[in-house]
């Protein structure tokens, strides 16, 4: 179970001015085992909900309760250590994780899964983009987690690699459920059972029902694509 | 299936296993000479003094004490603080990637960082007193017991004021420069290569008010049976000095977590 309560959070300029809210005042709980399908427009602070409740970054009120093993946002190339191996960094995640007793478990899934082979011992800042997001995905999945993070923007890869992080990842929801950032109605569909819409500037909508959402969603997609450019100007 | 949530007590055990693997590792493998170093800044330190000393033809000896063991201790000791203030300085730094990992916080750098710090110098301590031993130098502690009391006190208040000035640094980056130039007037002040018992009262008076003074004398006097310490120095002023450090460091670590760990 995860409670996100009243959460508010804003970014700061250099010249310590603040933006508008991103979040405002989102406030949800996620029951066991239900996944949840986040959706909304670009902007509207769907990674940055991801970004609070996985702990990377901090909201500016409210807080983020987890009452289970909560994943960081999966596929984040960010914590990495350049001048480490990638082993080094893999171990070092292994033991933050508790998995101090059971490295070598690890080790063979995370070299199996990332097909990294001897690059795994070479220093993480050698490595392409395309080694650093699949290292990061098997990091991400070599855990037991009870929630994942997922978000899409920001997990990059090529498409066989994907397709395989996505079974991978479908295996596991038997277990484990998920909290998702996705443009894909697909996936969001398959996956997830409840959805959240995000909007600029109100407050977000809750769905038992992801599919209630999506058409929720769609339907304010299309009448704003209806309305003419010059209007909507003028209605703000 | 993970077995539900892990105590705090046990995420916070892991991070610092973690660390201090990677810190360790860092350390030995990071630069090539960095172990070497370690012996070698306080052996260096040692020869050019002693050579310095018989050069202008004082006698080898302190009141009470040999003067190579005298300053190795006094070398040590004060090198375990400094360190423990200029490491504890970039800790956050240089560990900025990690936080990107919610159970990671900068307290835990520094902790990690200066515990590291303190099992590095005491293998140098350790080395360096038998490399005395094997030239005929007697460098067995009379009190082993107190000298470890006040090694791991030394250690404390390193760490203490390596707490306080990794936020200071971070919140006023200028103070860095600062905190680098006075190391090297305070191995002077610290008593740490000459004596500084026959300096006048009114300016030992001062001399007083430094804390690694103290712990240098304190620790010689536990070292040396028949040593003759600087008039005035005090555990009790040595353990205030450690205890407010400390739990000042601890507050302003609490107050200002968010702001150390943004990039």
């Amino acid at each position: 179970m995860i409670e996100v309560k009243n959460l508010y959070k804003r970014y700061h300029t250099h010249n310590h001015r603040s933006t508008d809210w991103v979040l405002h005042d989102v406030d949800f709980t996620l029951p066991k085992g239900v996944s949840l399908g986040v959706i909304g427009r670009n902007g509207v602070g769907k990674s940055t909900l991801l970004r609070l409740i996985g702990g990377v970054d901090h909201p500016d009120r409210g807080q983020v309760i987890r009452h289970c093993r909560v994943s960081w946002p999966i596929g984040v190339t960010g914590g990495f250590q350049g001048s480490m191996t990638g082993l080094q960094n893999l171990k070092f995640l292994a033991r933050i994780h508790g998995y101090a007793h059971d490295l070598q478990a690890v080790i063979d899934f995370v070299q199996d899964f990332t097909e990294l082979g001897k690059a795994l011992n070479a220093p993480v800042k050698t490595y392409s983009s395309g080694m650093r997001s699949r290292l990061a995905f098997g990091l991400s999945l070599a855990f037991d987690f009870d929630v994942y993070l997922s978000d899409e923007a920001t997990a990059t890869g090529d498409a066989a690699f994907k397709a395989k992080a996505q079974q991978v990842f479908q295996e596991r929801l038997g277990q484990a459920s998920v909290i998702m950032v996705s443009h894909s109605e697909d996936i969001l569909r398959e996956l997830c059972q409840a959805g959240l819409w995000l909007r600029k500037g109100e407050k977000p909508i809750w769905f038992d029902d992801i599919a209630d959402g999506l058409n929720a969603y769609n339907d304010s997609v299309k009448q704003s694509k209806n309305t003419p450019v010059k209007q909507r100007k003028a209605a703000a | 299936m993970s077995a539900g949530v892990r105590p705090p007590w046990k995420v916070t055990w892991s991070v610092w296993h973690a660390l201090f693997m990677r810190e360790v590792l860092a350390r030995t493998t990071g630069d090539r000479m960095g172990w070497f170093w370690m012996l070698g800044e306080p052996i260096a330190f040692i020869v050019i003094m002693v050579s310095i000393r018989s050069f202008l033809g004082r006698s080898r000896d302190i009141a009470g004490a040999d003067f190579i063991v005298w300053l190795m201790i006094g070398l040590s000791g004060f090198f375990m603080v400094r360190d423990a203030i200029q490491r504890g300085m970039t800790a956050i730094a240089s560990n900025q990637a990690l936080f990107a990992y919610r159970q990671i916080k900068p307290v835990d750098a520094l902790f990690v960082r200066s515990a590291t710090e303190l099992a590095l110098q005491t293998v140098v301590l350790l080395i360096l007193l038998g490399l005395a031993l094997l030239t005929d130098i007697n460098a067995l502690p009379d009190d082993p017991l107190g000298v470890f009391s006040l090694w791991c006190s030394l250690w404390l208040l390193g760490l203490g004021c390596a707490l306080i000035v990794s936020v200071v640094v971070r919140l006023v980056p200028d103070i860095q420069h600062l905190v680098k130039m006075m190391m090297l007037p305070l191995l002077l002040i610290s008593g740490v290569i000459f004596p500084l018992h026959n300096l006048p009262h009114s300016i030992l008076e001062y001399l007083l008010y430094n804390p690694i003074l103290h712990g240098l004398e304190l620790l010689r006097l536990h070292f040396f049976d028949g040593y003759q310490a600087v008039q005035g120095v005090s555990l009790e002023y040595l353990w205030r000095w450690i205890l407010i450090t400390l739990a000042l460091g601890l507050a302003l670590h609490a107050r200002f977590e968010l702001r150390l760990k943004a990039k």
